[in-house]
């Protein structure tokens, strides 16, 4: 029960005449005391990131730049595979998708990036509309399977349109001559370029999830038929969500490519880039906005830690954590403690029996 | 004409060998639910334990097989005993995640045991081949397709003749009322992936005989092969890998004919996505399968 029922109710049952004003007072109340903290603290986080700038090693910057991409693409897969409940393990088709079209429109036709990365971002939501109205209709593994069929597919097609996009061989976007479509940002530029990509993608999937159209994205999760009967267009709530979250994917690839400055379709179109945005969704907890959050930078940094330390054991430890992560919290790290807080039961064991056969 | 016979013939035998690859991911998937990403690591798993016997022991593939099998299926039992069945109830990613971590952990565990290095099982028959006519045909592909063939065949046998069998089928059309019948799902759960990981081992054994493989870009094309062809042959049926397997096979080779470079792979992605849409059952699958909803 929301706060404003519970007001009017208390009301009514102490006999007390409020007028709506001062319901309404108190509900604005509650809804600026109690969920204005996230936006506050993310606002914060942002321009302490954007403030400690000046402080952080150019490599260091060039790693946090990777962790905020993560960030974002994290989020994307959120929005489609973690509210909407279709887990899409080609969401990479986006990032490749976006990083073509921007490498593209600045090689061949010296377009400003500022145009060719907001191109990108119309390219991924075309592609997520066209793929979208035929493979939504498929539910579950299938759809897991068809949409990592487009993305095996889209890289192929790309692979074998050798004059415009260079195929196999890769492609460059010009960075020096005087024919440079747009300055080259380096290591500063992209660290503030991920940093907005990141706070952006977080705050349209915040803004999404508590929107209207946020409860049709859980609603058609929970029970797609339940939502069609109650008069929810889930064909229109999944295609939009998918276009948003490839528009996500599509921006990220474009600043990606940038940064890449060289690139070949085996690069964007890699499949552990959608292994990696599910992980962290999956492993975070999915169908939150922290989650993911929480995910993407504990992963990144797990990942960087173990690739320092360990050498070429770096992926055989990683593989294990992935699976004892599974194992022990299966229903992701931020919704085991959110639960556990809750009921007061903060047993592992228990957990794991929660999906024991 | 004979270039056109020569591709068939040739798409016919390398069928075989996909299928033979994905005849325990598919029973894997239509029992239990589970994609198997990790498939074509236990491939490799396989294979490597055959080129072990054959160097060290000079052991020739086709000894090779059964011991291959029954180390692999232990294996592929424990991995199910212990893991899989801790999150078989959880949304598919789960599943898939955890497989993706073991992938992970088996093949950087083969890598630095065996190194990165391309393999193969040197044999004096496996790359001879016999001409029927104009048309050429490499021993080692033929026999891992009649392999393939008589796998199929056995496994239809076993799951419609035998009590291990019925209990498989059974518990993967319905785990409860398979339960309370007495069936023990952990057990039938593990020796279905154990079944899994065996046929997986013998198809890892024909790659490394009739080709080379290593294990950084192998076991990723077996599982994509393998989840192809599962799709393309229909969940549910114990042929519908096999049938897969040709129809790719012949698909890709004689794709191979007409166009040029890798577009013959963006053809079989183009094949998976449209029997997707038109017949999410697959060739011969079984509609109840399709039409489960486990996100």
């Amino acid at each position: 029960m929301s706060t404003v029922q519970q007001s009017t109710l208390a009301a009514i049952l102490q006999g007390r005449t409020e007028t709506r004003r001062e319901v309404l007072t108190s509900w604005i109340r509650s809804r600026t005391l109690g969920n204005t903290w996230p936006v506050v603290a993310g606002l914060l986080a942002v321009v302490a990131l954007f403030a400690v700038q000046p402080l952080i090693e150019p490599s260091t910057q060039r790693f946090l730049a990777t962790v905020f991409m993560f960030v974002a693409l994290a989020q994307a897969w959120n929005i489609i595979g973690g509210y909407t409940g279709y887990a899409s393990f080609g969401q990479v088709v986006f990032f490749g998708i976006g990083a073509y079209t921007t490498a593209v429109l600045m090689n061949n036709y010296h377009v400003s990036f500022w145009i060719a990365m907001p191109a990108s971002i119309v390219a991924g939501v075309l592609f997520a509309t066209l793929i979208g109205l035929p493979l939504l209709r498929l539910r579950g593994h299938y759809f897991a399977i068809a949409t990592l069929g487009a993305a095996e597919g889209a890289r192929e097609v790309i692979n074998n349109m050798t004059p415009i996009t260079g195929g196999g061989g890769g492609i460059t976007i010009p960075t020096f001559g005087d024919q440079v479509p747009t300055p080259y940002f380096g290591k500063p530029g992209f660290y503030i370029a991920f940093l907005a990509v990141a706070a952006v993608s977080l705050a349209l999937a915040a803004l999404l999830a508590r929107s209207r159209f946020g409860y049709a994205m859980v609603a058609v999760h929970e029970d797609e038929d339940a939502a069609g009967a109650i008069g929810i267009n889930t064909t229109r709530v999944k295609v939009v969500a998918f276009a948003v979250s490839g528009a996500i994917v599509a921006a990220a690839g474009a600043f990606y490519a940038f940064q890449q400055i060289e690139f070949y379709p085996t690069d964007v179109f890699d499949a552990n880039f959608t292994v990696l945005m599910v992980i962290m969704v999956v492993i975070g907890g999915s169908g939150t906005i922290i989650g993911p959050l929480a995910g993407a930078v504990g992963l990144e940094l797990l990942a960087q830690f173990l690739r320092v330390n360990f050498g070429s054991f770096n992926q055989l430890i990683f593989g294990a954590i992935i699976v004892l992560v599974v194992v022990f919290f299966p229903q992701g790290v931020v919704n085991y403690f959110r639960d556990a807080w809750r009921t007061r039961n903060f047993s592992i064991l228990d957990n794991i029996r929660r999906y024991l056969l | 004409m004979s270039q056109f016979l020569q591709a068939a013939a040739y798409g016919l035998v390398q069928g075989g060998l996909l299928a033979l690859v994905a005849i325990g991911f598919s029973l894997v998937w239509g029992v239990m639910n589970v994609i198997n990403l990790s498939h074509g690591a236990l491939a490799i798993t396989g294979a490597y334990l055959a080129w072990a016997l054959n160097q060290r022991l000079g052991l020739d593939p086709t000894v090779a097989i059964p011991i291959v099998a029954l180390a692999m299926f232990g294996f592929g039992y424990v991995i199910q005993r212990g893991l899989i069945n801790l999150v078989i109830n959880a949304p598919i990613f789960l599943t898939l995640l955890l497989t993706f971590g073991l992938n992970l952990v088996i093949l950087n565990t083969l890598q630095w045991v065996f190194t990165a290095d391309d393999r193969t099982i040197d044999t004096t028959y496996a790359s001879q081949s016999f001409a029927i006519e104009t048309v050429n045909i490499p021993y080692g592909r033929l026999a891992s397709f009649l392999l393939a063939l008589t796998i199929t065949f056995a496994l239809a046998t076993v799951m419609t003749r035998t009590r291990l069998g019925h209990a498989i089928g059974a518990t993967g059309m319905d785990r409860g009322a398979a339960r309370l019948m007495g069936i023990r799902a952990r057990h039938i759960y593990a020796v279905t992936f154990g079944l899994a990981a065996a046929l997986a081992g013998v198809a890892g054994t024909m790659i490394a005989t009739v080709g080379s493989f290593n294990p950084t870009t192998t076991p990723g094309q077996l599982t994509l092969d393998a989840f192809v062809i599962s799709v393309l042959g229909g969940l549910g049926n114990t042929y519908g890998a096999l049938v897969g397997g040709l129809v790719l096979g012949v698909a890709q080779s004689l794709g191979g004919l007409i166009l040029t470079g890798s577009w013959v792979n963006a053809i079989a992605m183009a094949v998976l996505i449209v029997t997707l849409i038109i017949r999410p059952s697959g060739l011969i699958g079984k509609a109840q399968y399709s039409g489960r909803v486990e996100v």
